[in-house]
């Protein structure tokens, strides 16, 4: 199937060369994608992929309207939301066209007035000597009042077109077709990011739309610096990916490697950013994401001007970020809307979080079960006293406790909202007290539990925030274990695991392993913005400047002192 | 694909087989745990008999009031007495008739009974420095009578009664000085040092019933308290008799154990010895020299101190220089009378609690090589000469400047 391919995909190169420019943009990378493949492992050439051909041949369109018509009919399968409207009366013009168009992709008011009430005004088409070239140079270059109008010389691009929201204009007798640009579909208005609030900071949030995504960056980022690349990925969604990082910041090599990517994704469908996230991060296994994924455009802009390369996909607000190392997901975009100080003590508290939450109730589970001795004597008195009549040892009450949480959480994302307040009466009250007055689990396991899953939330990832949910529980069967010594050996498991963990080449604990002290500035503190005047190379990057050297506020004394000196010495030398 | 499954199978297995471990090797569940806060030691029929007290979890005697289960009914603690040939015997016997496992790791205090303290307890700092979960760290009593019997007692304020006496002996030498409190380590490294004697505070029951039962503590006076009383020295591994309070005291000044103290004195030592004013000793620091001076050694003891008058009962203007420094005379002359009361008893008991071996040894290497192989270090304790030295200060005299004696003279 490859092979057949690589032979349909020459045959698009050589029609490339003639024209059709918005086909060249998707075909282009498509072909690119399916040689890179080809070239990648030639080892799956005669290997039995399931022969699937979504790719057909490109058929040049025939001279005929109604031929034509009809094999995009076929190729469509009479769709109910698909207009084809003839336009070839006789009396009126000898000239036959038909419009076609997908309703609910275009603007009904665009299409009635920029396209069609000028061509049923225009009289010289209604004259009887006008050939189908000229009418087509005319209408094209002319008569539509639209910024996008592009050609079409085979059934494929017309048909891409056609689902981006163009209305074709097909002419009976040419081999050529024109696809106006009058997309407009419902799009939801851009909104507060609902999963990365902030008090203090800008409040919009990316929007389904690719485009409305490059735009808020455009937005933000006013250099001819930003480079918005554009790709089509999977075969059946043709998804509109963008690749957005600004040139001369982003790492060439990064660049290269995530293009690569890229392309060598050869899929169905690309639905949500989740797609291209797994099938580009680093680390297949890893329960550590290294890819951020943000919903906040100043977040993205942010990460941008650290050259880091942003990935925005078409019908998701979510937009990724790569490469990532383990700190960039504990940076949250109000960290820099804020006083250094609280940003500062607030990403501690951060750090701290994660650890309690991946570790607390391993720890607790360890303590009361290996080293009582390490208690305070009253507090393990009452820790006994509590769990004097509990049934369960401490790893399965535990357990019973963790998976619970995650029960509740999960109805709580799944449950329609107006029953909302229920789960969570029953879930705090009867679950939380009940259980502990009924002498199933004891009280300090609840609260163990409860500030375990509070702390979780405190980590601005959702990503990195949902990898330790997992590990939390692995702790808690070593903790039961081997106790205190099983966390610390899984620790440095996990250490040694993180440390050889690469996003894009970047390796995932930088810059404290490999250790590069300047660029802790922004790490476990963040420090005052005018003392961070280098950008971070994103290690593979160059390491250049972000702002003057000086940009520590202070009175004008020294300027004043240097107006006032020129005259002080000629002052002061007589004397 | 096949090779990756083959690896991730058995991947997948690993974290099932840790599962059949859990409950091996050392868990203990906190419901097992006998958490025991005090042990006792008594020597009866050349049988080791000692004593626990465990604590009772459910009756909420972590003082906070354990909220579930808690009935005041129940004895903050129970104890057991177990009898046999070697310690370690013993404590296993305890299995017999408890339910729980005994967990020494939050034992507060341990207490020697006299016959114990006389048998010798080399055996039983050996045990407590060799088993695992036995504490160093716990506080040393002597005690007169039975020792299985102050363990017995229940103690206000304080429900597990443990660590209400660690309190106790803490606060005290904070507090007062007049000893300080003897932990396991202490006592061993002071016994295995040139001097080898140590001290060991004395714990007492004021009264000559036990107060054993729970409704029993529910008065304000009870009959029976717990107390810290005279100072025991041993010798050896063996109880060589007592230090009063008071010597006791001296003997703090003597080894630097002086946090805070309250002195009384008399404030006018030219009208009379009867101590009619106080001083807190806030800061006292001796320096202890020995040396060599013809056929005897002879240690300067320096004191010095400072701090401030708390109390002051007789006719006395603060504002003269010369009271204050008669006062000052007159505390010193307090302190030095202690310290040579105390040094008297002490070399009557021939103990040297003193730690002077230690400082002849560090300061005269060679002199004390020859008295150590002579074997007379005994007779040249005997011998030895203190010469004290007390310098003390009031720094503060409170917030008036006459007595107020002298102001309802007027």
């Amino acid at each position: 199937m490859q092979a057949l391919e690589t032979i349909l995909s020459c045959r698009q190169n050589k029609e490339l060369k003639t024209g059709d420019n918005n086909a060249k943009e998707s075909r282009f990378q498509q072909n690119r994608g399916v040689m890179m493949a080809n070239k990648q492992k030639p080892a799956r050439k005669n290997a039995s992929v399931p022969s699937e051909n979504s790719v057909p041949a490109p058929l040049p369109l025939d001279p005929s309207l109604e031929v034509n018509l009809q094999e995009l009919g076929k190729r469509i399968g009479q769709s109910s939301d698909v207009v084809f409207r003839r336009f070839t009366n006789e009396s009126l013009s000898s000239l036959a066209l038909a419009f076609v168009y997908i309703d609910g992709l275009v603007n009904a008011d665009v299409v009635n007035q920029t396209v069609l009430q000028p061509l049923l005004e225009t009289v010289t088409l209604k004259s009887e000597s006008i050939t189908a070239t000229d009418a087509f140079r005319m209408i094209k270059d002319q008569i539509l009042p639209i910024g996008g109008v592009k050609e079409g010389k085979t059934l494929e691009a017309l048909l891409s077109m056609l689902f981006d929201g163009y209305t074709l204009i097909l002419f009976d007798g040419l081999q050529m077709a024109l696809a106006a640009d009058t997309s407009g579909w419902e799009k939801r208005s851009v909104n507060e990011p609902t999963s990365q609030g902030v008090i203090r900071g800008p409040k919009e949030g990316f929007t389904e739309s690719l485009r409305t995504g490059t735009s808020m960056l455009r937005r933000r980022l006013k250099t001819s610096d930003l480079r918005i690349e554009e790709y089509k990925i999977g075969q059946r969604t043709q998804t509109g990916v963008a690749l957005v990082y600004l040139d001369g910041i982003a790492s060439e090599q990064v660049l290269k490697e995530v293009r690569r990517r890229l392309n060598a994704i050869h899929t169905d469908s690309i639905l949500e950013s989740n797609y291209i996230e797994e099938f580009i991060q680093d680390g297949g296994l890893t329960p550590f994401p290294t890819i951020q994924n943000t919903e906040r455009p100043d977040a993205m802009a942010g990460g941008i001007l650290e050259g880091q390369i942003g990935i925005i996909i078409d019908g998701t607000p979510f937009a990724l970020l790569a490469p990532s190392t383990f700190f960039n997901f504990f940076q949250s975009s109000e960290d820099y809307y804020q006083r250094y100080d609280i940003s500062s003590f607030l990403r501690l508290i951060r750090y701290g979080a994660f650890f309690v939450s991946m570790l607390l109730p391993a720890l607790y589970i360890a303590v009361t079960t290996f080293h009582q001795e390490m208690l305070p004597t009253t507090l393990l008195v009452s820790l006994a006293a509590q769990r004097e009549g509990v049934p369960l040892p401490a790893l399965a009450e535990a357990l019973l406790m963790e998976l619970t949480f995650d029960v509740l959480r999960e109805a709580g994302v799944r449950m329609p909202r107006t029953i909302g307040p229920a789960i969570s009466i029953v879930g705090a009250l009867v679950l939380g007290q009940a259980a502990v007055q009924a002498g199933l689990v004891s009280a300090a396991m609840v609260i163990v539990v409860s500030f375990t899953a509070i702390s979780n939330f405190v980590i601005p990832s959702l990503a990195i925030a949902n990898s330790i949910r997992l590990i939390r529980f692995v702790m808690m069967f070593i903790a039961a274990t081997l106790g205190l010594f099983g966390i610390m050996s899984f620790l440095m498991v996990l250490l040694i695991h993180m440390a050889g963990l690469r996003s894009f080449g970047v390796p995932y604990l930088s810059p404290v392993a490999p250790m590069v002290p300047r660029y802790l500035k922004d790490i476990l503190i963040r420090v005052p913005l005018w003392s961070m005047t280098m950008r971070p190379k994103t290690n593979l990057g160059k390491e250049t400047r972000r702002q003057g050297p000086d940009q520590k506020p202070k009175p004008a004394e020294g300027k004043n002192s240097q107006e006032s000196g020129q005259p002080k010495p000629q002052g002061e030398d007589p004397a | 694909m096949n090779i990756h499954k083959k690896i991730l199978i058995p991947l997948l297995c690993l974290p099932l087989l840790s599962t059949l471990l859990t409950g091996c090797w050392d868990a203990r569940e906190l419901s097992e745990l006998g958490i025991t806060s005090g042990s006792a030691y008594d020597w009866e029929n050349n049988q080791w008999k000692a004593t626990y007290q465990v604590i009772n979890p459910s009756s909420g005697s972590s003082g906070m009031g354990g909220s579930t289960g808690g009935s005041t009914s129940s004895p903050p603690f129970v104890t057991f007495t177990v009898k046999g040939r070697t310690i370690m015997e013993a404590i296993e016997k305890t299995n017999l008739t408890s339910t729980r496992e005994m967990f020494f790791s939050h034992s507060r205090i341990t207490v020697l009974g006299e016959s114990v303290a006389k048998h010798g307890i080399n055996q039983l700092i050996d045990m407590f420095l060799r088993k695992q979960d036995a504490r160093e760290t716990v506080y040393v009593f002597i005690t007169k009578g039975e020792a299985g019997n102050i363990l017995d007692q229940l103690m206000q304020l304080s429900k597990n009664q443990g660590a209400g006496v660690q309190l106790m002996i803490e606060q005290e030498s904070r507090l007062i000085s007049y000893y300080p409190g003897v932990q396991m380590f202490e006592l061993a490294m002071a016994l295995s040092s040139e001097s080898g004697s140590a001290v060991l505070p004395e714990i007492l029951l004021t009264g000559t019933e036990i107060m054993d039962e729970t409704t029993e503590t529910g008065r304000t006076d009870l009959k029976t308290r717990l107390a810290l009383g005279r100072l025991g020295v041993l010798k050896g591994d063996q109880l060589m008799g007592w230090l009063s309070q008071k010597q006791a005291f001296g003997l703090s000044f003597m080894t630097d154990k002086i946090k805070t103290a309250t002195i009384a004195f008399s404030s006018k030592p030219k009208s009379g010895d009867k101590p009619d004013a106080s001083y807190i000793l806030q800061k006292s620091k001796t320096i202890v020299h020995p040396k060599w001076e013809q056929d005897h050694y002879v240690i300067d003891i320096d004191i010095k101190g400072s701090g401030v008058l708390s109390e002051v009962g007789s006719v006395m203007d603060l504002n003269d220089r010369t009271s204050i420094t008669e006062m000052e005379h007159s505390i010193e002359q307090q302190v030095l009378e202690l310290v040579n009361n105390s040094w008297k008893e002490i070399r009557t008991l021939g103990a040297d609690v003193t730690g002077f071996a230690v400082r002849i040894h560090r300061s005269d290497r060679k002199r004390f090589k020859q008295i150590k192989k002579a074997k007379n270090w005994d007779s040249t304790f005997q011998e030895i000469e203190i010469r004290p030295h007390v310098s003390m200060k009031i720094e503060r005299t409170g917030l008036s400047n006459k007595s107020f004696e002298s102001v309802h003279e007027k």
